[in-house]
């Protein structure tokens, strides 16, 4: 500012100074001079300014204490003051570097002031003031007619013009050379009850001196006398103006001589007045004496002033003398701005042939050939519309001159950017004949102009006029600069063809292709490639078609188009070939999405991938590697066992020997061990490797094979490959081998992190809390990432209500020290029970943990709950508990947040205006961005209308988050809306929230209705994450709540919905609603569901639990082909499936007979037996059964005593037991078969004396009440010499009932004695029912009790004995 | 608050290092493939960007330029002059956005 006020404040002061010292003299530069064309004083402007800024700083502090207590000002206040700073800064900036203000700017700050809330004084003057000779580049009378519209515009806002305005006004005037009627403008100021003061007089007699008019000078002259007022220099040079604009030269040299009577010595500034008067007659020779008279004296004459008299010359129509004064400057440095000034004026003067000549003139220096000259001079040609031929020519003498490297170039792109399209042609054809290609891209910003009025002729023109030129549009300029113009991308075709202006009509199918891409249009997409004839490759496409994926979900889609690029001839089958190219596009899919996108949309991807695996796609191993890193670092890594289903596995890449495969590597093992070499470098890299194929199988095999020579770096990956795999048993145990092996070693923080994650999930809690102490121990880095993960760990288990596994795992992690207890951290304590719906335990743990952390998470949704619910006590409660500790303010914004998110906006208004509220920025960002986040477009809404009058509140940066939010649903209405009520707040937005706005209505292709503040650096990505919509995210928590409140009904109900909708949610709510099903038995549902999310996210599996639950519920409903399909894909995923399951499954098969199945199932078992928890038995007894079954006795029976009797048994005697099947065969009434089964159980005892299945058989009888059976098997002779054999057999608690059992039935009252006797001497505990039968038995045979008999009857014992049994404590 | 928690999670998200050279002072009249052309006299150049603003039809300046290598980056940097069209860029390698930690994972170590 300082430029642009001091002049104005030191002329009213500097009055009584009749002389000026040199220096003074060039900071008051301007007034004197009526042509003053430049603008002084460029070295001083930037200290004086500082010393201004700080005033103005003091000024508003100041004003800021005054205001304090006005609530409303203080905040826009503030801001108008640092508005005002910034407006000044950059007008200064401009006037200090270039001596001129750019008219764009100056409107800007114009604007700008116009929409702030005060319009002070200072701001009026800074704008008037610029508006004379510091806009050489606009007309005379357009700079006097800016100047009115500001005058009239501030003045109607309220700003009160004071003197200091009207004499800006005068200056402006004069620079301005407008001719005005200076008695009129007296009258104005008399009516404004404005005083003049000299500076207004001594103005007002330079506006008559140039118009000639000595006699109005010299009345006001007159007048200044009679008020004593003292006759400056200013004066005398204006009257030497004044002569000479009279046609009288004699008078006006004459004033010299006055002057020196009147005891003012002429100075500069009079001797410039006459020579510019001299130069305005074009004499030449005058003007050099004077000069010369100049020289003479003590005096001096700047370049300045010199330029001034070349440019009194040429408007004079003399030109000719241009030079003879030219060779007068001396090029000083700091004049370079003023003479670029003066050439500017010179064109806006339509003199640009003059203006020329001084350019050339100027001693730039040439040394570096780089930096240009003289663009300010064409580019402002360009503006005032010099003609094409000029310009040309001008371009030609620069470049010859070597001033500027590309004059050519330069004037086109000045030409393009106003949109001269004549010229535009008219530089092109100049420069193609100069030799200079002309490119595709020069014609774009001409399109542009035409797409956005959507000028379709327009359009038409330039590709023809792009013809003529010999260029052909590329895709870039149809996609980006032709099709935008149009309604639909089909209606393009036709009316170029029509218009004859369709020349490559393969460029333009493809960029159809591509635009349709990126619409996401891919049914188009396929049906052109399917038809395609053209040759096309997969690269160009490939960017178009990423976009075109993310755009469509459409998963068949997506494989089918990849599938035909791959397998199709005419797309990627030179090389590298089709594998390597779709590996690339796979890979730059999964680049171009955002981690949370590829979180988001993991299903789908494994769903493609599964896809592509079934149509054999396969992906180099090279590019598989990359991929899997990107997933890793996007934090899926579940994703990265179905990328590596694709690989391309049986070729090896003949150019990368380097990389063996694991076989190789396998067989190179296997020769160094034989040769008792050291294998533990090719052990590691095999491990490796099969780590990296997901082999995890192979991978433990080979580990238990070579364990002696495992390293810590083996052991590392195997971990996280059993991490992977969520096999928290094997992770655990290879976890102990790693630390028995070296008990420093360490980890990598990530895998410490997954193994915590994995035994938590499986209720390891001990070992997962072990695992977080060895953390702290071996102080591993904990990364942000890791603070997070633990949290996503905690709120898993939370979500899935493992209140234990939250409370210790965040216990251990706080005490530890691992993470500290943030909110975020802490939230899955309170998480827990607003899940059940415990409010009171949720409110609890919440103040719980401020108590122990000084931390409240979640408190905002346990109010919200407790609103819902109405709970006034709780909510009293949770008030008065943040009241006390944090504050009555936070406890007030807590409360309004909760009453606005659950839409009693009544009472969050009555809270907001509390009286002695204030905004809380951080606060308020933070509810603004959770709107956001979940697209609460209501909510934010009434945030905004209710914090309209809080106090201090930042409303530009409420509305922009409004904005924010319109802009993700692409709602231009309601931001065109947020537009005025903005104004209608007299809010000023800040640039970015033009900017936002902008970029909302343009991207709806509306009009813009605001100059929207340039950026400079602007960030070219656009993202384009698609996050679920609300929609998906509504219904998939009332899904998850419902499966939560275990209302198997609602959830499903949802789903139905959903469905219907064709919303399709993530696998694990999936998961869990299937897991509610099946626990509610309502398997058809959970089929229906499972189908539902098979066939909408392919690689969807179930875990082990939910399969096994599968599995026994298909086997209830007989679904017995589905319950062994089952079975299959969970020990495909290598998944456990539990004991009962496989059991039941065996058992079912068995039951009808299916052997064949039984079989299958031991197949696909083997080696998991012991994992599963199975007997051999169960499959020699169901494979027995189902022969049975078949009628196959003899082959059944031949089977078994094959087992028991040959020499290799694979199980001990012992374990052999064939209850099973016996009980079986007698509950199914196989009489036949029981009958043959006795024989052979008779044959094992007395021939193999193998007694186990006899004795099975025997009780099994027993037990099925056929007793006559067990005794015709079992004579008492057999049984003793069975109990001398197996003696243990008697402690058995079956055994000992069922032999008493026999004796009573046979009244043997001394074998029962014996028995009774042998089995009290060891000890044994008899049951009641033995003991009754032996009471009664000793009571029929007339003998005593020797204790005391059991009170009830035999049924009642039986019957205890027998619940006993099922129901083992 | 989950949301938010993942959000900061993706801010925090490692740039992996490329080759990327950023080009600034592009003159208007080159676009990609002239960017293209010239840098691949320093090696593979995989990916060349000059982003147009659609609303002026003009480029901003700036530029990158993706090498297959470190090694071929390295060259183009150590290349003191690239003139384009008579006009001198500023070439610069690109600063990942954030610095990585551990860099040596365990699997790397055999003890």
């Amino acid at each position: 500012m300082a430029a642009l006020l001091r002049p104005a404040r030191w002329l009213l002061r500097a009055g009584a100074a009749p002389h000026l010292p040199l220096s003074l003299r060039l900071l008051a530069g301007g007034p004197r001079r009526p042509h003053a064309a430049f603008c002084p004083h460029a070295a001083r402007a930037g200290r004086v300014a500082g010393a201004l800024l700080s005033q103005a700083r003091l000024y508003a502090i100041a004003a800021e204490k005054k205001n304090y207590l006005q609530e409303e000002a203080t905040s826009s206040h503030r801001r108008n003051t640092s508005q005002f700073d910034w407006a000044l800064m950059r007008l200064d900036n401009s006037v200090r570097r270039t001596g001129r203000i750019p008219k764009t700017l100056l409107q800007k700050v114009f604007d700008n002031t116009c929409h702030s809330g005060s319009r002070g004084g200072n701001q009026a003057l800074l704008l008037l003031r610029s508006c004379g000779s510091l806009l050489p580049e606009l007309k005379l009378s357009e700079r006097t007619e800016f100047a009115h519209r500001i005058w009239d515009k501030l003045q109607k806002l309220g700003t009160v013009y004071d003197v200091s305005h009207y004499n800006a006004l005068l200056k402006v005037y004069l620079q301005n050379e407008y001719k005005f009627s200076p008695t009129d403008f007296l009258e104005k100021m008399e009516k404004a009850n404005i005083q003049p003061n000299r500076v207004t007089y001594q103005r007002l007699i330079a506006a008559y001196c140039n118009m000639g008019d000595i006699e109005g000078a010299s009345k006001i002259l007159g007048f200044m006398k009679t008020k004593d007022l003292p006759v400056t220099e200013a004066v005398f040079s204006a009257l030497v103006t004044g002569h000479a604009r009279a046609g009288d030269m004699e008078n006006a040299e004459n004033i010299l001589t006055v002057m020196k009577e009147a005891g003012i010595e002429p100075g500069p500034d009079t001797y410039l007045a006459l020579l510019n008067a001299y130069a305005e007659k074009g004499d030449i020779d005058h003007v050099k004496q004077t000069l010369e008279k100049v020289e003479k004296s003590d005096l001096y004459l700047m370049d300045r002033d010199i330029l001034q008299i070349i440019f009194s010359f040429s408007k004079a129509g003399y030109p000719q003398y241009v030079s003879e004064i030219l060779e007068k400057i001396t090029y000083e440095r700091r004049y370079i701005p003023d003479t670029m000034n003066l050439i500017l004026l010179l064109v806006t003067e339509k003199l640009e042939d003059t203006a020329l000549q001084i350019l050339l003139a100027c001693p730039i220096s040439r040394e570096d050939s780089l930096s240009d000259f003289g663009s300010f001079f064409l580019r402002h040609c360009v503006t005032m519309n010099t003609p094409a031929e000029k310009l040309k020519d001008y371009c030609k003498k620069l470049k010859e001159a070597q001033m500027h490297t590309s004059p050519f170039q330069f004037t086109l792109h000045c030409a393009l950017l106003a949109k001269k399209m004549d010229l535009a042609k008219a530089l092109m054809k100049a420069l193609k004949e100069e030799g200079f290609p002309i490119r595709t891209h020069y014609f774009w910003p001409l399109l542009v102009g035409h797409q956005k009025e959507k000028n379709v002729q327009g359009i038409v023109e330039v590709l023809k006029e792009m013809h003529e030129i010999g260029v052909t549009p590329d895709q870039e300029t149809y996609i980006n600069y032709v099709f935008p113009c149009f309604d639909s991308v089909k209606s393009v075709r036709a009316i170029l063809q029509e218009n004859g202006c369709l020349h490559e009509d393969s460029i333009f199918s493809q960029a159809e292709l591509r635009i349709e891409a990126v619409n996401g249009n891919l049914d188009y997409i396929l049906s052109f490639l399917e038809s395609n004839t053209l040759p096309l490759s997969f690269a160009s496409l490939r960017g178009s078609l990423i976009l075109g994926f993310r755009r469509s979900m459409n998963i068949n889609l997506w494989s089918k188009i990849t599938k035909l690029l791959y397998k199709d001839g005419r797309y990627c089958q030179e090389p590298p070939g089709p594998t390597e190219a779709v590996g690339y596009f796979l890979y730059n899919l999964i680049d171009s999405m955002s981690d949370s996108e590829v979180q988001a949309k993991e299903e789908h991807l494994r769903q493609y991938f599964h896809q592509l695996m079934e149509m054999n796609v396969k992906i180099p191993e090279n590019i598989y590697r990359g991929i899997r890193n990107l997933l890793d670092s996007y934090h899926v890594p579940e994703l990265i066992k179905d990328v590596n289903m694709l690989v391309e596995r049986e070729k090896t890449d003949s150019r990368k020997t380097t990389q063996p495969t694991s076989s190789d590597l396998e067989s190179k093992l296997e020769k160094l061990k034989a040769e008792n070499q050291p294998i533990g470098d090719v052990l590691k890299q095999l491990i490796l490797m099969l780590c990296s194929e997901e082999n995890m199988h192979k991978a433990l095999e080979l580990k238990a094979k070579y364990e002696s020579d495992m390293v810590i770096g083996g052991y590392a990956s195997l971990i996280n490959l059993c991490c992977r795999h969520d096999n928290a048993e094997e992770a655990l145990n290879l976890k102990r081998e790693f630390d028995r092996l070296d008990s420093s070693a360490v980890l990598d923080t990530s895998k410490y992190v997954r193994l915590v994650k994995v035994l938590g999930k499986h209720g390891k809690l001990q070992d997962a809390i072990n695992i977080l102490k060895e953390m702290k121990e071996k102080d591993v880095l904990i990364k942000d990432a890791t603070v997070l993960s633990f949290f996503h760990i905690l709120n898993g288990a939370a979500l899935r209500g493992e209140t234990e596994t939250v409370k210790q795992l965040h216990e251990a992690i706080v005490t530890l020290g691992l993470a500290k207890p943030s909110t975020t951290l802490s939230s899955p304590l309170v998480t827990l029970y607003l899940e059940k719906d415990d409010l009171p335990t949720a409110l609890e743990v919440t103040i719980d943990c401020y108590k122990k952390y000084k931390i409240l998470p979640r408190i905002h949704d346990v109010l919200c709950k407790l609103i819902e619910k109405g709970e006034t006590d709780l909510i009293q409660k949770a008030m008065d508990f943040v009241s006390q500790e944090q504050g009555e303010m936070t406890m007030l914004y807590d409360l309004f947040f909760a009453f606005l998110q659950t839409g009693n906006y009544k009472e969050a208004k009555k809270i907001i205006e509390t009286p002695g509220i204030r905004a809380r920025p951080t606060r308020l960002q933070w509810f603004c961005d959770r709107c956001i986040a979940s697209n609460q477009v209501e909510t934010l809404e009434k945030l905004v209308e209710l914090t309209q009058k809080l106090f201090e509140c930042d409303r530009d940066q409420l509305y922009y988050s409004l904005l924010k939010l319109y802009k993700v649903n692409g709602d231009w209405q309601r931001a065109d809306a947020v537009w005025n009520k903005m104004q209608e707040e007299n809010i000023i937005p800040r640039g970015r929230t033009l900017r936002l706005l902008a970029e909302i209505l343009r991207n709806s292709n509306q009009e813009v209705p605001f100059d929207v503040p340039e950026l400079w650096y602007e960030d070219e990505k656009h993202s384009l994450t698609s996050s679920p919509s609300p929609v998906e995210v509504s219904l998939q928590k009332e899904l998850l709540n419902a499966c939560h409140r275990k209302k198997d009904k609602d959830a499903f109900n949802i789903f139905l919905k959903a469905k219907k909708q064709n919303v399709v949610f993530n696998s694990e709510t999936y998961a869990s609603l299937i897991n509610l099903l099946l626990m509610k038995d309502n398997p058809t549902q959970a089929v229906q569901v499972k189908d539902f999310a098979e066939t909408h996210i392919k690689g969807f599996t179930l875990n082990d639990a939910a399969n096994s639950r599968l599995i026994i519920t298909q086997v209830r409903r007989d679904y017995l082909k589905d319950a062994l399909t089952t079975l299959k894909t969970a020990l495909d995923l290598e998944q456990i499936p539990s004991r009962i399951a496989v059991t039941r499954l065996i058992q079912a098969c068995a039951l009808k007979g299916d052997t064949e199945s039984i079989q299958d199932i031991q197949k696909l078992v083997n080696g998991l037996e012991d994992s599963i928890g199975l007997s051999r038995m169960v499959f020699i007894n169901n494979i027995a059964l189902a022969q049975i079954k078949n009628s196959n006795i003899d082959g059944a029976i031949e089977n078994i005593e094959n087992m028991l009797t040959s020499g290799n048994q694979t199980m001990e005697l012992q374990y052999f037991g064939l209850a099973y099947l016996f009980r079986k065969v007698i509950e199914e009434r196989l009489e036949p078969a029981l009958e043959k089964i006795s024989i052979m159980a008779e044959r094992l005892a007395n021939q193999f004396a193998i007694y186990k299945p006899v004795t099975d058989l025997f009780l099994q009888l027993v037990d099925a009440g056929k007793v006559d059976d067990a005794r015709a098997l079992l004579q008492a002779p057999t049984v003793k010499s069975l109990l001398e054999l197996i003696p243990e057999l008697t402690e058995k608690e079956e055994a000992y009932t069922s032999i008493m059992k026999s004796y009573v039935l046979d009244s043997d009252v001394a074998s029962a004695k014996a028995l009774y006797e042998n089995l009290t001497a060891k000890d044994v505990k008899l049951n009641d029912l033995f003991l009754k039968r032996y009471a009664v038995l000793l009571k029929n045979a007339g003998e005593s009790v020797p204790f005391t008999e059991p009170p009830e009857s035999f049924e009642f014992y039986a019957k205890q004995l027998k619940e006993s049994k099922e129901n083992p404590l | 608050m989950a949301a938010s928690a993942a959000r900061r999670a993706v801010a925090l998200r490692t740039n992996i290092r490329r080759p990327v050279a950023f080009v600034r002072k592009i003159p208007w009249t080159a676009a990609s493939s002239e960017l293209r052309e010239h840098f691949s006299q320093f090696g593979h150049v995989r990916k060349c960007t000059v982003p147009f603003d659609k609303e002026t039809g003009f480029h901003r300046g700036m530029g990158w330029i993706q090498f297959s290598s470190e090694e071929e980056l390295h060259n183009a940097l150590q290349q003191e002059n690239h003139v384009i069209d008579g006009v001198k860029l500023h070439v610069q390698a690109q600063k990942p956005k954030a610095l990585q930690g551990d860099q040596t994972s365990d699997e790397e170590r055999d003890f």
